[in-house]
């Protein structure tokens, strides 16, 4: 990467504090007002220690403004560290920089950067990494779940690492940029088909149910009626099963009551010897 | 069954504090905590199994903005516990981790929400006193308290719950396990559910159904569903890219005026794309 080009031994020190430090970003959490404001004034203690050294009250006010509400996914949230930091530096070298503007910042990019860093490392790339991993584990190997976490974490490891130095050099501008150019769109684009496909895939191998009803015949073998089923379309059963669950979703009933539902319905399915 | 209670809240908090702890590492799903429970109870091969039943039906049950559907740790600890040290049936023990699930989750929200608002003035009074110092304490002292008073929920449904939930599964009649054993089978179906709620629209709906016939009649591995998808993927954004530049090139034209800030900028862009396919391939 060409970032770290014209960075001085000094910036790629604090950079690589606020990389360490911000693997327990969401270690605490404040309490529903603040979240993981502590995390977060932790993570960024380097920059401000620099940046503030000969001044006290400047580097008070820094802790003051950072003690709001802080929730990004955490390996996307190092871009905005990296940013607060260059801010910080803006703000302690010239007199008329509006402090405020860290804050509005901050707190504006959140929404739009959970929302990527959610589906991308959630709903993409943590759904890959189990699809692999549960296919081995299930058979009792112990590369499924070191696989799994491999799958995850080298990628997610490297983007918190890079986005850091991104958040540093690049600033907001970069965000408002992809966005305004489509680009976001593209990548959200991918990371959703990709997701589909595996959550596709994951429908069919891991949402099970074998019925165990069966027609008479008379003189011959009965027939189960799980043979009719596969016929008409193989996982018939758990497919609906799934696509009504996310029905239920979308009309906006609890999830818990959904799971509950679930779980009463196997249980009366095998009391009436269905399955 | 005091020395049990101990290892499985020990496994707790070592999945549960580690992963949040270590930035998010993913050590707290059931794949891992499967495996690390059957470690700690001496049979590997029944945790990981656990953990592969139990990841497919936790799938969903993610910690997205503070909002959790199910706590997958204390149910993965508990339901590999009791397989294995009780010789509880696997199938029973699967069924009996979502209850445990959802009621550790409300505590969990409970805990983190609530409790820990205590600490909130703590972190406004540091920061006016200066004393980062302090904040870096609280900070770990607030992750040790949460999840060490949350180990304690495991310790003591194992030191007080073992027995009767022995007894229970034990006088379970045969059609009441099968049922239990087919919401094994079910139960994911919500998990999938979920996380199709954060990734579906219309256009996108039939990759979904895409993947669904790649394992339920070609049988597909994960693996070559993922690579194949990838591609696809691959193959979709050069198209989008292209479909892109070409609007984008439009644009610069209609406003032929500022077309020279606009030539530096496309080109930045393509650099900038570039860099967004490969961090996502």
């Amino acid at each position: 990467m060409k970032l770290t080009q014209d960075m001085t031994k000094e910036d790629k020190k604090m950079l690589n504090g606020i990389f360490w430090r911000s693997f327990t970003v969401f270690a605490s959490r404040a309490g529903a007002t603040k979240a993981h404001a502590p995390g977060f004034m932790y993570s960024i203690t380097p920059a401000l220690n620099r940046y503030y050294k000969d001044d006290p009250e400047g580097r008070k006010e820094a802790l003051m403004r950072h003690t709001t509400w802080y929730n990004i996914t955490q390996n996307v949230g190092t871009f905005v560290m990296g940013l607060v930091a260059s801010m910080e530096k803006k703000n302690s070298e010239e007199a008329d920089f509006d402090s405020e503007s860290i804050v509005a910042l901050k707190t504006s990019l959140m929404g739009p950067l959970s929302g990527i860093g959610d589906s991308i490392f959630w709903g993409v790339l943590r759904v890959i990494a189990a699809g692999v991993g549960i296919s081995l584990a299930s058979q009792g190997s112990i590369l499924g779940p070191i696989l799994f976490l491999l799958i995850y974490n080298v990628p997610s490891i490297l983007t918190r690492y890079y986005l850091t130095y991104m958040g540093f050099s690049l600033g907001s501008t970069f965000i408002e940029r992809i966005y305004a150019n489509g680009s976001m769109a593209i990548l959200n684009k991918a990371a959703s088909t990709l997701g589909l496909i595996m959550i596709g895939s994951m429908t069919a191998s891991m949402v099970k149910f074998e019925s165990k009803l069966s027609v008479p015949i008379a003189g011959g073998k009965p027939i189960l009626i799980q043979t009719y089923l596969d016929q008409l379309f193989k996982g018939l059963v758990p497919l609906s099963i799934t696509l009504v669950c996310y029905w239920l979703l979308s009309k906006k009933v609890n999830v818990n009551w959904i799971l509950l539902g679930v779980l009463i319905l196997a249980i009366i399915l095998g009391l009436l010897g269905v399955v | 069954m005091f020395k049990e209670a101990f290892l499985a809240a020990l496994t707790v908090f070592i999945c549960y504090g580690g992963n949040w702890l270590f930035g998010q590492t993913m050590i707290e799903r059931p794949l891992v905590v499967g495996m690390v429970a059957g470690l700690i109870f001496g049979d590997l091969r029944t945790g990981i199994i656990m953990g592969a039943s139990l990841e497919a039906i936790f799938m969903g049950a993610v910690d997205i903005g503070g909002a959790l559907s199910a706590e997958p740790v204390t149910a993965t600890v508990l339901a590999t516990t009791f397989a294995i040290v009780l010789n509880v049936n696997e199938k029973a023990a699967l069924a009996l981790a979502v209850p445990i699930g959802v009621l550790a989750a409300f505590i969990s929200m409970f805990m983190k929400n609530v409790v820990m608002n205590l600490f909130a003035p703590l972190v406004d009074k540091y920061a006016e006193e200066n004393r980062p110092g302090a904040i870096a304490v609280m900070h770990y002292v607030m992750w040790f308290i949460n999840y060490f008073i949350f180990s304690l929920i495991t310790f003591f449904s194992v030191l007080e719950g073992a027995k009767p939930v022995q007894q229970m599964v034990n006088n379970i009649p045969d059609n009441l396990m099968a049922g239990l054993a087919a919401t094994g089978g079910l139960l994911p179906a919500v998990g999938f559910a979920i996380l199709m709620r954060m990734l579906w629209s219309k256009q996108l709906a039939p990759y979904f159904f895409l993947g669904f016939i790649l394992v339920a009649y070609l049988e597909l591995p994960s693996v070559a569903v993922a690579a194949l998808g990838i591609i696809l993927v691959l193959v979709i954004s050069f198209k989008d890219k292209k479909l892109l530049d070409i609007q984008n090139k439009q644009k610069e034209l209609e406003n032929r005026p500022v077309s020279a800030t606009g030539i530096t900028d496309s080109g930045n862009e393509t650099k900038s794309d570039q860099e967004e396919e490969d961090f996502f391939s």
